[in-house]
């Protein structure tokens, strides 16, 4: 069977390179004894495995999750790929899960492609972290619908050591609802990073962005889309693109706003760091605007590291290796700072910390 | 305010009255010589022939035509257009006029009124005729007039070639200069780069070539003025700039057509070539008739324009200003390959009632220490669209490349909308680039203090307007800049209030 696959001569797939799934997708998963250790953060929530898209119950505590088929819909060239089993999270209103929930995935090889459906009703809240590991294709569609007032805060970190993870968000916020989604890619993968978020009712606000660090020949690609749809909107996004060796960072950030939107208060900030000069870095912030009162801005910025900090950190004995080390992690921290949990957000930075520190 | 007009009209006043919105709607009745209808390949070889060109320019033509055959419409830009038949349209009309001219009385007195009408000063107009010895303006340009398919005529020749500028329309240019414009001809947009540059290069009427030879200041701006004036006509006019070492010259493009319920094509293709520190300074005015109201009518404007600063220290600066055309798909580019070579993008586009506008620039860095600036300011009115597409790419071997982008918008009114499409590929990490763009609206308190110091609402948004576009329309020579200003106020009118 051949898989149906966007070409770079499609627009929005100029920058990805998608050659290597149609051998993943054939390929077959090695399976075998997962070591799952050092996966979870220990937040003491619901968890939930999954070893090559298929849910592990023995090493799951689903708490208010559901596990099965999930009823999604999407048009979306990877994310229709994922249907049938997946998981699910419906929480009524006011309602919110006791502490962070946890979902692995772990790939041995092969193609997994796995649905999920999250569904907040009004004033509820929850925080969701996702970990990415082994190597094959994982695909995932993750559909978001939060109601008046709910608050999500989502993150997901790529750590893949080889393969592709392709992630497609979408999401609908309600009147005065909050959708926060971070993303950091530092494994060996190639990622291809999807968002469609609409800000459906009144002063919702949704921000989606991360950090993408790559090497070697890998690709990372992420293409977002947060459209207002209603009056008083705020979005951010902001994300930082690093990239060595003959490795592409590729970040497409789209801003739309539709004719009755009004008073949306849009931001983009994309910055791009090239640790070698073999290495590319690809931006596209983009604005639609349809309404007049609007205040969007975008700030997009390419370069090397700051030539008089690294002298200045020289000055103050500081190994080369050491001061590049660290100005490229200040630089990434801009993105992943808004995690709010701090044991999240610690654990992605020392995600970042651990691929800074394998640069040779 | 009515707007329906009779396109007869031969009174300048009585047309004015009748037609505020776009002066230049007027046509202008002349016997015209037309291919024959439609698109194949005799229509090329008939424009080859009228042009008495060589073999090797109709291989050329007919060598894109075939390309253009196979090749598709773009359709990536944010253009909402209706299916464009290209058999319905003549590809080569010209005035009956004498071609060359003695005496401003052997001028055709249709072509000379159209001339009145456009706004070129009466010396300038003898001098067009080939009036020596005429009144000569203090400030002194030299113009080529395009009318429909064929230059009309090319002004102060013998001056500029005491200098050693060649200033031709580009069919003379092919007979007299056939190795000069064979070396560049294709160079910097090769007939195959993109649909509608093929089509140029298959059909291409007139245009105008200039040549500034090594360390040559040109003695004064060039200047085309553009005209579609029969019906159902395309222009296709190539223009093609070549400034050797040390060379500087400014040249200045503007455009018009007469009002017509159906729509016009119009694809260009302009080549600058800039070699070791040459400078060239290309400004364009383009008011091609924009439709009506309801979007019925105007001009498709489907324009390559691209530099190749091929020679160190080498400078080219486009300047736009885009207030015409009912569909605008252009982008002027500079392909940076010199060391230390720089390339500017100042632009402005207005769009209102229908119009549509996707314009913007590329600026490909090859070359160490190449340096850009970008510039635009979009101003959507109406229920138009108006959308900033850009590309910065820098290659692994350019070093130490700079960039500046700052991309504008205001949007007048609810109904209309403003987007920005900026790409940023950079592949060396000395490259230093950045990008900031805005999106606001006029406030009402700036409406209200100015029209409180005595302005009426309309005079109020025009200053508004031109103070947004400033930083672009001090680019402009003076006599374009003062044009350009007017021009903006009228585009806008009635889109306030």
């Amino acid at each position: 069977m051949s898989l149906p696959l966007p070409s770079p001569r499609d627009e929005a797939w100029r920058w990805s390179d998608l050659s290597g799934l149609p051998a993943l997708a054939e390929a077959r998963p090695r399976g075998g004894v997962i070591d799952t250790s050092g996966l979870w953060l220990g937040c003491g929530g619901p968890r939930l495995l999954f070893v090559d898209g298929v849910l592990d119950e023995a090493l799951s505590e689903p708490g208010p999750l559901g596990a099965g088929a999930v009823e999604v819909d999407s048009d979306h060239p990877l994310g229709r790929l994922a249907r049938g089993a997946g998981w699910t999270l419906d929480l009524g209103k006011g309602h919110s899960p006791d502490a962070t929930i946890e979902i692995v995935h772990v790939a041995t090889g092969g193609a997994s492609h796995v649905p999920a459906r999250i569904t907040l009703a009004s004033e509820a809240q929850a925080s969701i972290v996702e970990t990415f590991v082994g190597d094959g294709w994982a695909n995932r569609l993750t559909q978001v619908d939060l109601g008046d007032g709910a608050r999500l805060m989502h993150a997901a970190r790529l750590r893949q050591a080889s393969g592709f993870t392709s992630l497609r968000i979408e999401g609908q916020v309600g009147t005065g609802a909050s959708l926060v989604s971070t993303i950091l890619a530092a494994g060996g993968a190639g990622t291809r990073i999807d968002a469609a978020v609409k800000l459906a009712a009144p002063g919702a606000f949704a921000e989606v962005g991360g950090a993408l660090l790559a090497r070697g020949g890998q690709r990372h690609d992420a293409a977002v889309t947060l459209r207002h749809e209603a009056p008083e909107g705020m979005s951010r996004q902001t994300w930082r693109a690093v990239a060595d060796d003959h490795a592409t960072a590729s970040l497409a950030a789209r801003v739309e706003v539709a004719r009755h939107a009004q008073q949306t208060d849009g931001e983009q900030s994309l910055r791009g760091l090239l640790l070698r000069r073999t290495a590319t870095v690809n931006l596209k912030p983009e604005l639609e605007i349809f309404a007049d009162d609007v205040k969007c801005a975008h700030g997009a910025t390419v370069g090397e590291l700051d030539r008089n900090a690294l002298f200045y950190l020289a000055s103050r004995g500081l190994p080369p290796l050491e001061a590049q080390a660290l100005l490229t992690r200040a630089f990434v921290a801009d993105a992943l700072g808004r995690i709010g949990e701090a044991a999240v957000r610690e654990a992605f930075e020392a995600d970042a910390d651990a691929w800074l520190g394998a640069n040779p | 305010m009515t707007t329906t007009v009779d396109t007869g009209v031969k009174n300048r006043e009585a047309l004015d009255a009748a037609n505020k919105k776009y002066e230049w709607g007027f046509s202008t009745e002349l016997e015209t010589e037309f291919a024959p209808k439609g698109l194949s390949e005799a229509t090329v070889r008939f424009i080859s022939a009228k042009k008495e060109e060589p073999e090797w320019m109709l291989e050329w033509r007919l060598k894109a035509y075939r390309r253009w055959l196979e090749m598709e419409s773009p359709d990536w830009a944010k253009l909402d257009i209706a299916p464009i038949d290209y058999q319905d349209a003549f590809y080569y009309a010209a005035p009956k006029a004498k071609p060359t001219l003695a005496s401003l009385d052997e001028l055709d007195p249709e072509i000379r009124r159209t001339y009145e009408k456009l706004g070129i000063p009466i010396e300038e107009q003898k001098v067009l005729a080939g009036v020596e010895g005429a009144g000569l303006p203090a400030r002194k340009i030299a113009v080529d007039a395009v009318f429909d398919s064929v230059s009309v005529a090319t002004t102060f020749r013998a001056e500029l070639e005491r200098a050693g500028v060649i200033f031709r329309s580009i069919s003379e240019a092919v007979r007299e200069f056939p190795d000069l414009v064979r070396k560049w001809l294709g160079k910097v947009v090769p007939a195959h780069d993109n649909y509608f540059a093929a089509l140029n290069a298959a059909v291409f009427s007139d245009g105008t070539f200039v040549y500034v030879p090594e360390g040559v200041r040109c003695p004064m701006e060039l200047s085309t003025y553009f005209r579609i004036n029969a019906a159902n006509t395309g222009q296709f006019e190539r223009t093609l700039i070549v400034a050797d070492k040390g060379a500087y010259v400014s040249y200045l493009e503007g455009c018009t057509a007469p009002q017509r319920d159906e729509n016009q094509l119009h694809a260009a293709v302009v080549e600058l070539v800039a070699l070791d520190d040459a400078e060239i300074k290309y400004s364009t005015v383009q008011n091609w008739y924009p439709g009506d109201e309801q979007g019925l009518g105007g001009i498709y404007n489907f324009v390559t324009k691209r530099a190749l600063c091929q020679g160190a220290r080498s400078k080219v600066s486009w300047t736009q200003v885009e207030t015409g055309s009912a569909v605008t798909w252009k982008y002027p580019s500079c392909v940076l390959n010199g060391e230390d070579s720089v390339g500017e993008f100042y632009s402005v586009a207005v769009t209102n009632n229908r119009q549509q506008a996707d314009t913007g620039t590329k600026m490909i860095h090859n070359g160490r220490g190449s340096r850009s600036t970008i510039v635009s300011k979009g101003i959507s009115a109406g229920r138009s669209d108006n959308t900033y597409r850009g590309l910065v790419r820098v290659g692994p071997n350019a070093e130490n490349v700079r960039n500046f982008t700052q991309c504008d918008s205001l949007l007048l009114g609810d109904q209309c909308g403003a987007h920005t499409v900026p790409y940023i590929e950079v592949r060396n990490p000395t490259a230093t680039i950045e990008h900031e763009a805005t999106t606001s609206k006029i406030s009402d308190d700036q409406l209200f203090y100015a029209q409180q110091r005595g302005l009426d609402r309309e005079s109020a948004v025009a200053l508004i307007v031109n103070g947004f576009a400033k930083e672009v329309l001090q680019q402009l020579p003076m006599e374009f800049a003062v044009e350009a200003q007017k021009l903006l106020g009228i585009s806008l009118e009635g889109s306030v209030g």
